[in-house]
C-alpha cells in the first residue's frame, strides 16, 4: 500500500483559547445580541428625532448617585473575571473559583442597585415613548446580566462539586467573555439614559 | 487498522440515537438537515393551498368563495408561510444538509443546539397553524405594519400569534447562521482554503452573516409591537411619541436582506448544477465570491425602497434609489460569469439544468421590474398594485424556487441512492415554467391597469376579469407540476436506477461518498487540492488520518488556509434539545396571554438549560483527564 497519509494524531485534543469552536460559538452569540442593543440605540435615537419634547417634560431628572455606583461596580467586576479569565488558561481552578465568587456577589449586587433605581425612576414604560424605549433597553439588559450572572453561580457551583476538565476551562473563559460584553454593552445605555438628559436638557433652557 | 476496521467503529461510534426517545434526541446534521427540508416542503404545501384559494376567489368579479376575514387571513398567512415558514428554512435545511459534506467534516459545529432550533422552527410553524384553524390566524399582512396591527385596530390575539412566530422562526435561523459560519470557518477539510470552498458553501456563509445582522432588527421590532399590544408601551403610538414609520424602517432593515437570505442560496444552487452540467469550473471563481459579498453588503442599504411612499425626505430617495440600482450590478456580473460557463462547456441537459435555465429567464425579467419599481416615480404610481406582486413572484420564485427545485433533482440521487425519472423531470419543469408565467405575467398588466395588492374581490366593470381568470388557470398547472415531481420522487425513491456514488460526475466532495452518506460521513477525512474538490485530486489524494473513531471527534482547522489546527469532541444524541425546546415555546406563546409566563417561561427554560449543561458536563467529566490544579 503506498497510501499518502496527513496523520493528524498529535495534534492537542480541545483548547481553551480562540481557536475552540465554542469560543466562535459564543462570539456569534455576542455578535447577535450586540446588533440587538444597537438596534435598541437606534430607536432611542431614531424616536429623540421624532420628538421636540424629549425626555418628556414630566420626566424628572435622573438621580445619577445609583446608577453610577452601579456602573462602577460593573467595571471594577471585570477585574476578577479578567484574573479568572488568564487563571481559566494555566488551569488554576482555584483562583477561577474565588473570582467567580466575586463576580457573583457583584452581579447580584448590580441587580439589586438597579431595581432601586428602576422603581424610582418617576416614570413608566406606559407613559410615553420615552418611558417605553428606557424601560425596555434597561429589562433588556437586566435580563442578560441576570442570565450572565446564572451563567457564573452555575459554572462555579460545578466546578465545586465535580472534576474541572479542558471543556470547563474553555467555558470558564466564554463566561469571562461573555461577561465583558454585558458591562461594555451597559455603556451607552448608561449614556443615554442617565446622563443625556441632563444634558440635552441644558441645552435647551 | 484498515479502512473497513475504522468504518465499522465509526458505524458504532456515530451510530443513531436509540430507546424510546430516538426520534426527539437525533442530532445528525443530515437528520435535522432533512427535517428542515421535509418540514419546510409541507409548509409550502399549505402556502400553496393558500394561494390556491386566493386565487379562486380572484378567479371571477364579485365571487362569494371566501369572505372580506378570511381573505385577509389567508393572503397574511400565505406570505407569512412563505417567507418565514418555506423559504428561509428550507434553505437553511439545505444547508445543514450539504456544509458538513461539502467542506469534509463528520457534522456540525454545535449539533445539539442544531437539533433545539430546529424544534424552535417546527413548533414556532405549528402554532401558527393552530391558531389559524381556530380563526386567530393574523390578518393584516405578512408585514403586519402599525397602527393597523396595533392593539387599536386589530384586537384579539391574531398579530400576538404573528409577532411570535417571527421569534420562533428567527431564533431558529440565527441558531443556524452561526452553526454555518463557525462550521464553514472552522472545520473544513486540510487543504480547503477560503479559495477553494465550493460556491454553495460560499453562498451559505454570506447569508448566515446577512442573517446575524438582519434578524436581531425583526425580532425586536415584531418585539416592540407585541409589547405595544400587551403591556401599553408606545413604540408605535404616535400620540404618545411612537413612530408607527419606524415599524417599516426596523421591519425593512430585516425584510430587505431577507430577500437576499432567500435568493443568494439560489446563486450557489446554479453555480454548483451548472458546473457539473457544463462540466467546466465556473468562470470567475474569485468575481464570483465577490458578487455574493457585494451583494451581501448591499442587501443592507436598499431597505427604504419599500418605503418610497411613506413621505421620506427626496436625498433619502434618491440615495436607495442609486443603490437599489446598484445591486444589479453584482448579479449582472454572476450572470455573465455563468454565460461565460455555459459558452465553451459541454451542457448535458438534464433537469437540474433546465430549471437553471428556467431560473435565468424568469429571474431577468424580475430583474428588470426590480430596477423599474427601484425609480421613485414609477413606484409611486404602481405601488400596492399586482405590478408589485407580479414583480417579487418573478424574483422570488424565479431567483429562488426554481433552483431550489433543480437543486432537489441534482440532489435527489444522493439522498436516496436512487435516479429520478428524467421524463417526469422535465415535465414538471414545464408544467411549472408555463404555469408560473400564465400566473404571474398577466399580474404586470393586471397591476399597470391599477388592481390593488389584497382585495378580496372587484367589480366586473374595471375589466379585471379576464386577466385574473387567465392567471388563476395558470396556478393549476403550478399545482400539477408540484404534484407530478413529488410523484416522481416517490416512484423513484422504490424502482429508480441505482445512483452509486456519483452519477453527474460532479465536483464537490458530498459525491465522493455513498448515497445516502453514511451518519459518519467520511471513513477518512479527505485532503483537498483545488477549488473542484473531486475533480482536482490527484490519484493517490492524501487522506487525514488519527482522528479518534472511538468519540465522535472532529478535526478543526485554521480559517485562512484549512491547516489542521486541534481535534475536539462533539456531543452525542440528547434530549434536552426537545426539552429547552419545549419550555421556551411554553414561556413565548404563554406571553402572549398573559405577561407573567414570560418570567416562568424563562426561569422553566433557566432549569432546563441546567440540566442540558449539566447532563453534557458529566459526560466529559466521566472521559477526560482532570487538568492539575497548582496549589
Amino acid at each position: 500500500m503506498n497510501e499518502r497519509l496527513l496523520d493528524v494524531s498529535a495534534l492537542e485534543l480541545e483548547t481553551t483559547d480562540s481557536r475552540a469552536l465554542l469560543w466562535w460559538g459564543n462570539l456569534g452569540m455576542m455578535v447577535i445580541e450586540g446588533t440587538m442593543f444597537a438596534m435598541l440605540i437606534a430607536t432611542y435615537l431614531y424616536l429623540r428625532v421624532a420628538n421636540l419634547d424629549w425626555p418628556p417634560s414630566t420626566v424628572p431628572n435622573p438621580d445619577l448617585t445609583l446608577p453610577t455606583v452601579n456602573l462602577l461596580i460593573m467595571i471594577v467586576s471585570c477585574v476578577p473575571m479578567i484574573i479568572a479569565d488568564r487563571a481559566a488558561t494555566r488551569g488554576n481552578a482555584a483562583a477561577v473559583r474565588i473570582c467567580y465568587a466575586l463576580c457573583v456577589l457583584a452581579g447580584i449586587a448590580v441587580l439589586v442597585i438597579r431595581s432601586i433605581v428602576v422603581a424610582n425612576l418617576g416614570f413608566k414604560w406606559s407613559d410615553h415613548a420615552y418611558g417605553s424605549v428606557v424601560w425596555v433597553s434597561i429589562g433588556m439588559h437586566t435580563f442578560h446580566t441576570l442570565a450572565a450572572t446564572g451563567e457564573t453561580l452555575l459554572l462555579l457551583v460545578y466546578s465545586l462539586v465535580k472534576p474541572v476538565v479542558k471543556k470547563t476551562l474553555l467555558d470558564f473563559r466564554c463566561t469571562a467573555v461573555y461577561w465583558y460584553f454585558i458591562v461594555i454593552m451597559w455603556l451607552p445605555f448608561y449614556f443615554i439614559i442617565y446622563v443625556a438628559p441632563l444634558l440635552s436638557r441644558k441645552e435647551r433652557f | 487498522v484498515t479502512q473497513q476496521e475504522e468504518a465499522l467503529q465509526l458505524e458504532k461510534t456515530w451510530a443513531p440515537a436509540a430507546g424510546p426517545f430516538r426520534w426527539l434526541s437525533e442530532i445528525s446534521h443530515k437528520h435535522v438537515g432533512m427535517r428542515y427540508i421535509i418540514t419546510a416542503f409541507i409548509f409550502f404545501i399549505a402556502g400553496g393551498i393558500e394561494a390556491a384559494f386566493m386565487r379562486w376567489q380572484l378567479a371571477k368579479p364579485e365571487h362569494g368563495f371566501l369572505s372580506p376575514d378570511m381573505y385577509n387571513q389567508i393572503f397574511t398567512m400565505h406570505g407569512t408561510t412563505m417567507m418565514f415558514l418555506f423559504a428561509v428554512p428550507m434553505m437553511e435545511g439545505m444547508a445543514v444538509y450539504f456544509v458538513p459534506l461539502m467542506i469534509g467534516t463528520r457534522d456540525m459545529a454545535f449539533p445539539k443546539l442544531n437539533l433545539y432550533g430546529y424544534y424552535i422552527y417546527l413548533f414556532g410553524g405549528l402554532f401558527l397553524y393552530f391558531m389559524f384553524f381556530i380563526n386567530a390566524g393574523p390578518d393584516a399582512g405578512w408585514f403586519s405594519y402599525p397602527p393597523l396591527s396595533g392593539p387599536q385596530f386589530s384586537p384579539g390575539k391574531r398579530i400576538d400569534t404573528w409577532a411570535q412566530m417571527i421569534t420562533f422562526t428567527e431564533m431558529s435561523g440565527l441558531i443556524v447562521a452561526i452553526e454555518v459560519i463557525v462550521t464553514a470557518f472552522k472545520m473544513r477539510a486540510p487543504g480547503m482554503s477560503l479559495n477553494r470552498i465550493p460556491l454553495f458553501v460560499w453562498s451559505m456563509i454570506v447569508i448566515s452573516f446577512m442573517i446575524v445582522f438582519a434578524m436581531p432588527s425583526v425580532m425586536l421590532d415584531s418585539g416592540f409591537l407585541t409589547l405595544d399590544r400587551l403591556i401599553a408601551t408606545h413604540f408605535f403610538n404616535r400620540a404618545e411619541g411612537g413612530d408607527p414609520i419606524f415599524y417599516q424602517h426596523m421591519f425593512w432593515f430585516f425584510g430587505h436582506p431577507e430577500v437576499y437570505i432567500i435568493f443568494i442560496p439560489a446563486l450557489g444552487f446554479v453555480s454548483t448544477i451548472l458546473t457539473v452540467f457544463t462540466k467546466r469550473r465556473i468562470f470567475g471563481y474569485p468575481v464570483m465570491v465577490a458578487s455574493l459579498v457585494f451583494t451581501g453588503f448591499m442587501g443592507f442599504g436598499l431597505w427604504v425602497h419599500h418605503m418610497f411612499v411613506t413621505g421620506l425626505p427626496q436625498l433619502g430617495q434618491s440615495f436607495f434609489t442609486a443603490a437599489s440600482m446598484m445591486i444589479a450590478i453584482p448579479t449582472g456580473v454572476q450572470i455573465f460569469c455563468w454565460i461565460a460557463t455555459i459558452w465553451r462547456g459541454s451542457l448535458t441537459i438534464r433537469t437540474p439544468l433546465l430549471y437553471v435555465f428556467g431560473f435565468f429567464a424568469i429571474f431577468i425579467i424580475g430583474g428588470m421590474t426590480g430596477v423599474i419599481l427601484a425609480s421613485v416615480p414609477i413606484n409611486a404610481q404602481v405601488h400596492d398594485t399586482y405590478f408589485v406582486v407580479a414583480h417579487l413572484h418573478y424574483v422570488l420564485l424565479g431567483g429562488a424556487f426554481f433552483p431550489l427545485f433543480g437543486a432537489f433533482h441534482f440532489w435527489y440521487p444522493k439522498w436516496t441512492g436512487r435516479m429520478y425519472s428524467e421524463k417526469l423531470g422535465k415535465l414538471a419543469f414545464w408544467l411549472l415554467f408555463i404555469g408560473f408565467n400564465v400566473t404571474f405575467f398577466p399580474m404586470h398588466i393586471l397591476g399597470l391597469m391599477g388592481m390593488p395588492r389584497r382585495i378580496y374581490t372587484y367589480q366586473p366593470q374595471l375589466g379585471w376579469g379576464p386577466l385574473n381568470a387567465l392567471a388563476s388557470g395558470g396556478a393549476v398547472f403550478i399545482a400539477l407540476s408540484v404534484a407530478v415531481m413529488l410523484i416522481n420522487f416517490r416512484i423513484s425513491r422504490r424502482s429508480g436506477a441505482e445512483a452509486g456514488m456519483n452519477p453527474w460526475g460532479a465536483d464537490t466532495l458530498e459525491w465522493s461518498l455513498p448515497s445516502p452518506p453514511p451518519n459518519y460521513n467520511f471513513v477518512r477525512l479527505p485532503v483537498v487540492a483545488g477549488p473542484n474538490a473531486l475533480w482536482d485530486a490527484a490519484p493517490d489524494q492524501p487522506q487525514v488520518v488519527g482522528v479518534s473513531t472511538e468519540k465522535r471527534q472532529v478535526l478543526v482547522t485554521k480559517v485562512l488556509d484549512a491547516e489542521p489546527d486541534h481535534l475536539e469532541d462533539l456531543p452525542t444524541h440528547s434530549i434536552w434539545p426537545f426539552i429547552v425546546a419545549v419550555t421556551t415555546t411554553f414561556g413565548l406563546i404563554g406571553s402572549i396571554f398573559y405577561a407573567w409566563y414570560f418570567t416562568i417561561g424563562a426561569i422553566v427554560t433557566g432549569a432546563a438549560l441546567i440540566g442540558w449543561f449539566w447532563a453534557e458536563a458529566r459526560k466529559h467529566a466521566k472521559t477526560d483527564p482532570p487538568v492539575e490544579v497548582p496549589a
